[in-house]
């Protein structure tokens, strides 16, 4: 018996190796950390002078100017960034809806049709927000609308994805069950697929309208109306102090709609 | 002889309320907005002007320009997304109420709620004046930005780690550093090196837009040529940022997959991180 035993210590069994996927994984990690480095030209030399030198943005940061939060022109512009998101929110996430179930096999037998509606989902997803402000600065010029149609096409891009992944799970035999009874596909939609998403689409809403109130506060930057563009105001004039009022002030609404907006959600689901 | 009728419905009162909070609010707003609406019928006659300007003649000689842009873009987003997991990481196990207590695990999470909380554009606009308009300032920017988020999901790993092969290591008499590599590493590097590689998709997008405002990479480009007029160079820039991002996408979600589910895995039944979106 005791042999037996022993023969088991002395021949452990043999410590796995690792695997040839995870070893080459972090080598390629490591190469492309360092021509990465290489690339942006990354010094911790820099980053300590630049960090320890004196500078205005921090001072600013460590005295924050709340005051003129409550200045007529500060509020205005934190009501239109409300406004904005809530606007945004409330027509992309219309659009996003159909445009979701047109890229499901279920939702539109036509495969060409549905491949374009899958395409056109993707190119919306891939343009950033504040890039498509910058898009509609150009076309229409400065002011609120641009900062609404990229907020609109930004929801859009965001709600259809989710709604999309949600609609791949949906239930099929209520589906079948629609079609058996002679439902055209838009009732069959309506009946059979609609009210098995319908919490969960609104929960995205409600989490595009977060997204979307974040992003509005970047959208004045590049000229396209909101909060942003009153940061951007007191940037130019190197008021750093009152820049950061803003924005603690911004953070602080945008964290208490984030409170209410989870809790909703939380109740949705 | 009458036909059966079907069940009424009940009366949902708490949607009633909600949608017509929803109504008022969109109505506010709408009536709010200092918007001149009449544009919106000249809207689709400007965008194909702009469309037309901008894919109607692409300087394609500037390719070769705008792809080292895009490639710069990349090494920010990169670069960044490892400055935030090397932070994210044992910030994240002062998170994770199975391994410290609550106090430092509540307060830990704020501090990710805060830095969840700031776009990286804004954290971009503090960082240009420190760092003049060069990379850096982008990478920096991802890279505190992306602390909270990476923070977030990597304690939720940590305190969703299952004690079943601790137990079992610890049975073969393991020792505290073996208990480490062989009961807990392994549960927790797939999902860590799953959720950066996401962050970096997401990040892709952050750096080309925190260009715009002068961070570096390709959005500094497309701002440039859009503000000269040059709108066949944005309109390139702006298919190259596309493609781009794409190509990376369906390449980082293949590497994703082989991650979580194993070798000789072909269906997608583990995805850790859903699709990036713009955020």
């Amino acid at each position: 018996m005791t042999s037996v035993v022993e023969g088991a210590v002395k021949k452990p069994p043999p410590t796995p190796r690792p695997s040839s996927f995870a070893l080459l994984g972090s080598l390629l990690a490591v190469v492309l950390t360092v021509i990465t480095a290489i690339t942006v030209e990354f010094s911790f030399a820099e980053l300590i002078e630049n960090l320890t030198r004196r500078n205005l943005v921090v001072e600013g940061l460590l005295s924050p100017d709340v005051s003129q939060v409550w200045s007529d022109r500060s509020l205005r512009a934190f009501i239109e960034t409300l406004q904005l998101a809530i606007l945004g929110t409330a027509t992309g996430g219309v659009v996003a809806l159909p445009l979701a179930m047109w890229a499901t096999d279920f939702g539109n037998p036509n495969t060409p049709l549905r491949v374009a509606v899958r395409t056109l989902n993707a190119v919306i997803r891939s343009i950033p927000d504040l890039l498509w402000a910058l898009l509609f600065v150009t076309a229409v010029g400065i002011g609120v609308l641009p900062g609404l149609l990229a907020l609109f096409f930004f929801s859009i891009a965001v709600v259809s994805k989710l709604t999309a992944d949600t609609l791949d799970g949906v239930d099929r035999g209520p589906i079948e069950a629609a079609l058996a009874s002679g439902a055209s596909v838009p009732q069959m939609l309506h009946t059979a697929v609609l009210p098995q998403i319908l919490p969960a689409y609104s929960s995205f809403l409600l989490y595009g309208f977060e997204l979307n109130l974040r992003a509005s506060a970047v959208l004045g930057l590049v000229g396209a109306g909101g909060i942003g563009a009153r940061i951007e105001f007191f940037r130019g004039r190197g008021e750093w102090s009152e820049v950061w009022g803003l924005v603690l002030m911004f953070f602080l609404v945008v964290f208490i709609v984030e409170r209410v907006s989870v809790s909703v959600r939380r109740r949705l689901i | 002889m009458t036909r059966p009728s079907i069940p009424v419905k009940p009366a949902d009162w708490v949607r009633r309320i909600g949608t017509a909070v929803v109504v008022v609010l969109v109505l506010w707003s709408l009536l709010g907005l200092d918007i001149k609406w009449e544009r919106l019928i000249d809207l689709p006659a400007d965008l194909w002007r702009v469309a037309v300007l901008m894919f109607g003649q692409m300087p394609f000689d500037e390719t070769g320009t705008l792809i080292a842009a895009l490639w710069e873009s990349v090494s920010i987003a990169w670069l960044g997304t490892m400055i935030a997991a090397i932070f994210a990481i044992p910030l994240s196990f002062l998170a994770a109420e199975n391994l410290v207590g609550r106090p430092i695990a509540w307060s830990m999470r704020q501090v990710f709620n805060v830095l969840r909380a700031v776009p990286e554009v804004i954290l971009a606009i503090a960082l240009i004046p420190i760092f003049g308009l060069t990379p850096m300032a982008g990478v920096l920017a991802i890279g505190i930005g992306s602390i909270g988020t990476l923070g977030k999901l990597f304690y939720e790993i940590a305190e969703g780690i299952q004690p079943g092969p601790i137990e079992a290591v610890d049975a073969t008499g393991a020792n505290r550093l073996q208990r480490l590599r062989w009961g807990v590493l392994p549960q927790l590097l797939p999902e860590y090196a799953s959720f950066v590689l996401y962050r970096f998709e997401v990040n892709i997008r952050a750096s080309a837009v925190m260009g715009l405002i002068g961070a570096g990479g390709i959005g500094n480009d497309v701002a440039q040529a859009l503000r000269f007029k040059e709108f066949g160079t944005a309109g390139l820039g702006l298919l190259i940022i596309i493609v781009g991002t794409i190509a990376i996408d369906y390449l980082s979600g293949m590497v994703r997959k082989r991650i979580i589910n194993g070798p000789g895995a072909t269906g997608g039944s583990r995805m850790a991180a859903p699709a990036p979106i713009t955020a």
